[in-house]
C-alpha cells in the first residue's frame, strides 16, 4: 500500500467516524428534544379517509436539487382523499438482485386532482408526489425504478395536519425531506386563503426542497441553512420572533405552527408556540412495517406506564400536538 | 387542494383485486378441495396470517374471506405496553422486530379488538401468551367461546425457569397444553420456537398433552447493529428475525416435526408465494401462515390462497396432496 493510499484511507476512516459521531449526536439531541413534548391530538373533526392500495404508474421520477429524487405517481383514489400531512407506504420492487422486504413510509408532498378529458385533450389521473433522499438499501433500489413502471402504494395513512376554523395565518417549518411533511398543509392553507410563511431548512442552499411549490402556492419563504448558520436553533428562533413581530409586515403572530423534519425543530416550534400562545402541530418519522397500526412497530416517543402502550406514529400520528412540558 | 372527483377517476388496484372472482368458481370448473381440519375446526383453505402480522385494519384492504382464518396478535393475561423504540428494522432478506407484543389483556381484547375480528367472516384463531406455565389457561378461559381455536405462543421466556423459553422445554409445553385442554374444547395449536434442542420432542409433547396442531415456527432471536454507529438498532437490543431469510431453517423444522406427530403442522417462516407454500406442504405441512410478506404486499396471503387453487385447477387435480404426488412422481 502506498503512503498516498494509506493517507486517503485514513482520511476516509476519520470522515466515517465523524459521520458516526454526528449521527449519534443528532439522534440523541432529537430524542432529548422530543422528551415530554408530544401528545396525541384531539379527535379529528371529520372522518379519516379509508386507505387503499394501488398499483400506481410512475409518471415522473427525476432528481430534485442535488440530494433528492421526485416521484409522481398516478393514483386518483389516494390523490383525491389524502389529507394534509398524511403519508403512504411505498413497496420497493427488487433491483439488481437486492430485494427490499418492508415498504417505506413517505410523506405525500403534493396532491393533484384528476383533470377531466375533453374531446380535444385526454384527461389525466389524480397524482401524488413523493420526494426522497437515497439513504440506504431501500431508497437506492427505489431510485432504479423507471418512468412507466408501476409501484404499489398503500394510503392515505395516519393523522395529518388540521387548521382550526378561522385560522388566518400559519407558520410552517420543514427541514430536509421533512419539508414534504408540511407541504400538504401549505396546499390546504392556499385553498383556505390562510396567509402562510414556510421555513425551508437544510444543510446547503443547493439542497433545499419546496421553493417552486411555495411559489406556486403563494407561500412566503424563509430559507435557513447550516452553510451560513441561519438554521442554528437560536438564530432561527430569533429571526422568526422578529418576522412575526408587530413591526414587521406580518404584524401579528401566526395562528398555528406546523413542523416536520427534526425533533429539535419540533421543540423550537413548541417554544415559539408558547411564546406566542398558539398551538403547535409536529409531524414525526419512525421505522414502521405496516403503516396501518397492526404491527405496532412505530411507538411514538411518549412515556407511559409499563403496562400501557403509548401512541403509534402511523395511526395516532404522524402529526401530534407539541407543547413545552410544564416542569 | 380541493378534492374534486372527475370522470377520469380510475378505480384503485385494490378494488380490482376484490372484484376478481376466485379461480374455480366459474361454472364447469372441477371441484378443488383445499380444506384442512385442525381438531374440530375446518378451514376452507390452508392459508392464514401469522400472529402479529395481521389486524382488522386489513379488512378493507383485502378480501379476508378468502383466507382460512385470521390469527390475532398474542393476548397476555395482564396489560403490557411493549418495548421502547426502535421496534423494528430490515436486514437483507429479513426483518427484525422487538415490538414486545403490547396487549390490553383478555378483557381489553374482547372489548376493543374481538368485535372487529368477528366481523371478518372467517374463524378467529386467538393467539395467547404467558410468562409462566400457569398463565395460559386463565387467558383461554377468559376468552371462552370467542376463539374458533387458540394458538399458544410458547416462545416466551419462562419466569419459573430463569427465562428459558417455555416452548424449548417439552415438560413445560406438556403442562401448558394440559392446563389449557381443561378449560376449552376449541382446537389448541402450539406455536413452537426455532431454538429448541429437538423440535420433534416439542411437537410430540404438544400432541401427547392434547394439542390439535402445532405451528412451526416463530421468529429467531437476532441482534442487528446500526451500520454507522455500530450500536444496537433496536431499543430492546434483541429482536426476532423473520422473512425469507429464515425459510430454509423453518423448512427443516417443519420436516422434522411432521415426521414426529400425526396432528397437522402449520408452517410459518418466510412464506411469500404459492411456491413457498408448496415447499412447506411438500415436507409435511398441512397449512401455512403468511407474516412478514404482508407488510409490503397486504394481499400476499390471499394471493397464496388463490395460487394454491389455481395450481390445482391448472393441473386438473382436486387437492394439494394430489398435486404434490404428481410432482413427486416426476
Amino acid at each position: 500500500m502506498s503512503i498516498d493510499t494509506l493517507d486517503e484511507r485514513r482520511t476516509a476512516d476519520a470522515a466515517r467516524r465523524a459521520a458516526a459521531a454526528q449521527a449519534r449526536v443528532c439522534a440523541e439531541a432529537d430524542a432529548a428534544a422530543l422528551d415530554g413534548l408530544i401528545s396525541v391530538r384531539p379527535r379529528q373533526a371529520g372522518p379519516r379517509p379509508q386507505p387503499v392500495w394501488d398499483d400506481a404508474e410512475v409518471l415522473v421520477h427525476e432528481p430534485v436539487g442535488e440530494r433528492y429524487r421526485r416521484l409522481v405517481l398516478a393514483s386518483s383514489t389516494i390523490a383525491h382523499t389524502a389529507q394534509a400531512g398524511q403519508f403512504v407506504m411505498l413497496t420497493v420492487p427488487p433491483s439488481g438482485g437486492d430485494r427490499i422486504l418492508l415498504p417505506r413510509p413517505m410523506a405525500i408532498h403534493r396532491r393533484r386532482a384528476a383533470i377531466a378529458g375533453t374531446p380535444e385533450r385526454p384527461g389525466t389521473p389524480g397524482t401524488i408526489e413523493l420526494i426522497y433522499g437515497i439513504v440506504g438499501r431501500g431508497t437506492r433500489a427505489l431510485a432504479a425504478v423507471a418512468v412507466g413502471a408501476t409501484l404499489q402504494v398503500t394510503g392515505p395513512l395516519g393523522r395529518g395536519f388540521e387548521f382550526a376554523a378561522g385560522a388566518a395565518s400559519a407558520l410552517l417549518i420543514g427541514r430536509g425531506v421533512g419539508i414534504c411533511g408540511v407541504m400538504g398543509a401549505a396546499e390546504d392553507a392556499a385553498a383556505l386563503g390562510i396567509r402562510t410563511t414556510m421555513v425551508l431548512s437544510g444543510q446547503r442552499p443547493e439542497q433545499l426542497l419546496g421553493r417552486a411549490d411555495c411559489a406556486e402556492l403563494g407561500v412566503r419563504v424563509l430559507e435557513a441553512t447550516d452553510r451560513d448558520g441561519s438554521s442554528a436553533l437560536t438564530t432561527l428562533a430569533a429571526r422568526l420572533r422578529d418576522h412575526f413581530d408587530a413591526s414587521t409586515p406580518e404584524r401579528t403572530p401566526p395562528d398555528v405552527v406546523m413542523v416536520c423534519g427534526a425533533g429539535v425543530l419540533a421543540r423550537l416550534a413548541a417554544e415559539l408556540g408558547a411564546f406566542w400562545g398558539v398551538p403547535v402541530q409536529a409531524s414525526l418519522e419512525a421505522h414502521m412495517a405496516c403503516g396501518l397500526g397492526y404491527c405496532h412497530g412505530c411507538a411514538a416517543p411518549v412515556r407511559t406506564d409499563a403496562s400501557v402502550e403509548g401512541p403509534l406514529v402511523c395511526a395516532d400520528g404522524p402529526v401530534f400536538d407539541a407543547r413545552i412540558p410544564i416542569v | 387542494m380541493v378534492a374534486v372527483r372527475s370522470d377520469t377517476d380510475q378505480p384503485d388496484a385494490r378494488a380490482a383485486f376484490f372484484a376478481a372472482a376466485p379461480v374455480g368458481t366459474a361454472a364447469g370448473a372441477p371441484a378443488v378441495d383445499l380444506s384442512v381440519r385442525i381438531g374440530n375446526l375446518t378451514l376452507h383453505t390452508p392459508v392464514m396470517p401469522a400472529s402479529g402480522c395481521f389486524g382488522p385494519e386489513l379488512g378493507a384492504l383485502i378480501p379476508v374471506g378468502e383466507l382460512g382464518a385470521t390469527v390475532t396478535k398474542t393476548v397476555f393475561g395482564s396489560a403490557r405496553g411493549g418495548n421502547p423504540v426502535h421496534r423494528l428494522t430490515e436486514i437483507p432478506a429479513g426483518m427484525v422486530n422487538s415490538v414486545g407484543i403490547p396487549s390490553r389483556g383478555p378483557a381489553g381484547y374482547l372489548d376493543e379488538l374481538h368485535p372487529r375480528y368477528a366481523a371478518l367472516t372467517v374463524p378467529t384463531i386467538i393467539s395467547v401468551g404467558g410468562h409462566r406455565v400457569s398463565e395460559y389457561a386463565p387467558v383461554v378461559a377468559a376468552l371462552g367461546e370467542h376463539g374458533a381455536a387458540y394458538e399458544l405462543n410458547v416462545s416466551c421466556p419462562n419466569l419459573d425457569r430463569d427465562g428459558t423459553d417455555i416452548g424449548s422445554d417439552p415438560a413445560a409445553i406438556r403442562a401448558v397444553v394440559a392446563a389449557v385442554r381443561l378449560v376449552t374444547d376449541r382446537p389448541i395449536i402450539v406455536k413452537l420456537p426455532v431454538l429448541v434442542a429437538s423440535i420433534a420432542d416439542c411437537a410430540l409433547a404438544a400432541e401427547e398433552a392434547g394439542a390439535d396442531g402445532v405451528c412451526v415456527a416463530n421468529s429467531i432471536p437476532a441482534m442487528p447493529l446500526a451500520a454507522l454507529t455500530r450500536r444496537p438498532i433496536l431499543g430492546n437490543v434483541i429482536g426476532g428475525l423473520s422473512g425469507p431469510a429464515i425459510k430454509p431453517i423453518v423448512l427443516r423444522l417443519v420436516w422434522l416435526a411432521s415426521r414426529a406427530v400425526q396432528i397437522p403442522v402449520i408452517a410459518c417462516g418466510g412464506v411469500e408465494s404459492v411456491e413457498d407454500a408448496l415447499d412447506y406442504f411438500s415436507v409435511g405441512a398441512s397449512a401455512v401462515q403468511v407474516g412478514t410478506a404482508s407488510f409490503a404486499r397486504p394481499f400476499a396471503a390471499v394471493e397464496v390462497a388463490r395460487g394454491l387453487r389455481e395450481r390445482c385447477l391448472i393441473a386438473g387435480l382436486g387437492s394439494i396432496r394430489e398435486l404434490l404426488e404428481l410432482e413427486a412422481a416426476l
